[in-house]
């Protein structure tokens, strides 16, 4: 079972990247326009920090990992997630994920990993170039575990963004359009590149708290870059464990009973 | 292999008038109506059967090929597809099945065909030597091995619909569905899917339904034709004897050496047409002898042929009854 999914994870990985291949201008247009999306990443950053050392506890080498989980994460879900799940709303709405439900596989692990964009790539790299810059200004380096738990953060991260995406997508079987929807959650996800605590003035802690438990950015970029600092609470990292996991099997509920709401598209 | 019991299929559709006004109101109050896309339907298919499934548009043909193939569950009725209930979507049940549609594709677009193929390979789980096996035979029989290296959006309709094809079989489906697969392909194109189809059916074995606006599909493919109108079934028996029911006259088609007056041929039968040499006529079956006799020996014919009524013209017949019969019925009703 788990060697038949990996073999055809092989497979979809394989025609996504000679699809990438066959179009050889996209390759330089993606890496440019990921540089221009990390200077971007950047300038609010350096905008705040000109006037400050500091801010809600965070120096500029220490949000500047969070910057570098944001940017990391961005490759992630435009590289893996987003191609994948937006190729779901287009075959809702044009009736082919008739072709998807045909398959005798998990039609949300063959749609999930139908499309991937390898030059969003760039972006991983620009992370992790990221926190080896952050770390020079804080001189010094994470701790063993400190590295090994933002490892394991990495994973929760990535199911999370994985998670509202299905949620998201999960839509289209009921208003077919979701174009919206997922302009706005990338627009929200946007607020994940600051270090939760600067929203703590925001409408009481309102926001912080939405942040934290109903779109929980702070999850996935905040919780990684403080383990790197080695200062992430024991209860967090439990939190960030089974708050991924349950986000996930909400998930996949709502991804099954929407599959029963498919309609398909007339001929 | 196929078996459907009282088979509906109804749809909630939100309904509104034309207008601001309305589309407005719609926002807060919404007037739901249910639509019968398919009201009741049984029949049995045995394994090997080639079955037409004829209907006007939106009869229902292709929501009740969905709802074999596990794409839509059924509102009500039981369904059975050699032996697996299909909404439940078993991988064994899937893997015997295959739904070919016309106007959707499967093929990756940017890629050359046999990049989905071997995408199906995987996911279907043939094994390699099966597999090399099945792609010879398929790229032989649809002479397509020029094609599966090319990207399939440099492919033109008819190549792409054979590699469509190619892709669907990869896997040897016992059962196949095929939506209306020749859709849009010229003359000479049908004629080679048709072939292939038959092909396939009486090498594996495989039981086939049909769906098709092109007659002469139906005709060349399938002994035994399903007929759906409105959701309900109006007939189910062999062509030959639908044809007999409906229209029972004959048709004689005369090819004349010089121009005859039509008053010499309406005595013979029913003028059809009359052109350009070329007269048809319509007869009573027990008068055909006699009309054949009459023509020889009265007027200058060259050849002559007995055809059946083109099946467009016996199906749309056969499709005006029933509205007609609906009309009835509904006048009863409200008398």
């Amino acid at each position: 079972m788990v060697r038949r999914y990996l073999r055809l994870l092989t497979v979809q990985l394989k025609a996504s990247g000679l699809q990438a291949l066959q179009y050889r201008a996209d390759f330089f247009t993606d890496g440019f326009t990921s540089l221009c999306w990390v200077f971007t990443a950047l300038a609010p950053l350096f905008v705040v920090y000109g006037s400050r050392p500091e801010v809600e506890g965070w120096s500029f080498g220490e949000a500047l990992l969070v910057v570098g989980w944001f940017t990391l994460l961005q490759g992630i879900l435009e590289g893996a997630i987003n191609p994948s799940l937006t190729g779901v709303v287009e075959h809702i709405r044009k009736g082919t994920l008739d072709f998807v439900l045909l398959k005798p596989a998990d039609a949300q692990f063959l749609v999930s990993t139908q499309r991937f964009l390898p030059w969003r790539a760039f972006n991983v790299l620009t992370g992790l170039g990221l926190f080896l810059y952050a770390f020079m200004l804080l001189g010094r380096g994470p701790s063993p575990l400190g590295l090994l738990t933002s490892v394991l953060l990495l994973g929760t991260s990535t199911l999370l963004l994985y998670s509202l995406w299905i949620l998201t997508v999960s839509a289209a079987f009921f208003v077919v359009r979701v174009d919206n929807l997922t302009y706005l959650f990338t627009s929200i996800f946007d607020f994940a590149r600051w270090p939760s605590s600067v929203f703590k003035g925001v409408a009481k802690g309102a926001l912080t708290l939405v942040f934290t438990y109903v779109i929980p950015l702070a999850l996935m970029t905040t919780f990684p870059a403080e383990a790197m600092l080695g200062r992430l609470p024991a209860q967090s990292l439990v939190g960030a464990v089974v708050g991924s996991a349950v986000f996930a099997w909400v998930a996949r509920r709502v991804w099954i009973r929407s599959i029963g709401h498919y309609t398909s598209a007339s001929s | 292999m196929i078996s459907v019991h009282g088979l509906r299929k109804h749809y909630k559709v939100h309904k509104r008038p034309p207008g601001l006004k309305a589309a407005l109101r719609s926002l807060f109050h919404r007037t739901y109506t249910s639509v019968k896309a398919v009201d009741g339907i049984s029949f049995d298919i045995r394994p090997g059967e080639r079955v037409g499934f004829l209907g006007p548009n939106g009869a229902g043909k292709t929501t009740t090929l969905k709802v074999l193939s596990g794409l839509l569950h059924p509102s009500e009725g039981e369904v059975r597809v050699d032996g697996h209930v299909p909404r439940l979507r078993e991988e064994a049940f899937l893997k015997k099945i295959m739904l070919v549609m016309g106007q959707k594709q499967q093929l990756l677009w940017d890629l050359p065909p046999a990049e989905t193929f071997e995408l199906n390979r995987a996911i279907y789980d043939v094994p390699t030597l099966q597999y090399k096996q099945t792609l010879d035979e398929l790229v032989g029989l649809l002479e397509i091995g020029d094609l599966i290296g090319k990207p399939t959006r440099q492919l033109s309709l008819g190549e792409r619909m054979k590699c469509e094809l190619a892709a669907a079989l990869i896997h040897r489906p016992r059962v196949l569905f095929l939506d209306e697969p020749t859709i849009g392909l010229d003359v000479s194109m049908q004629a080679t899917m048709r072939t292939f189809i038959k092909d396939y059916n009486e090498k594996y074995g495989a039981t086939l339904i049909l769906t098709s606006h092109y007659m002469d599909d139906v005709a060349a493919l399938c002994p035994r034709v399903i007929v759906i109108d409105k959701g309900l079934l109006s007939y189910d028996g062999s062509l030959e004897a639908l044809v007999q029911r409906v229209r029972p006259e004959k048709r004689v088609v005369l090819r004349l050496s010089e121009q005859v007056d039509a008053s010499r041929l309406e005595p013979l039968g029913k003028l059809v047409t009359h052109e350009a040499g070329t007269a048809v006529l319509q007869v009573k079956q027990d008068a055909v002898n006699a009309t054949i006799s009459r023509a020889l020996s009265g007027l200058p014919v060259t050849d002559l042929t007995v055809e059946n009524a083109p099946l467009e013209e016996v199906m749309s017949e056969l499709f005006a009854e029933n509205k007609a019969r609906r009309l009835q019925a509904a006048e009863s009703v409200t008398a």
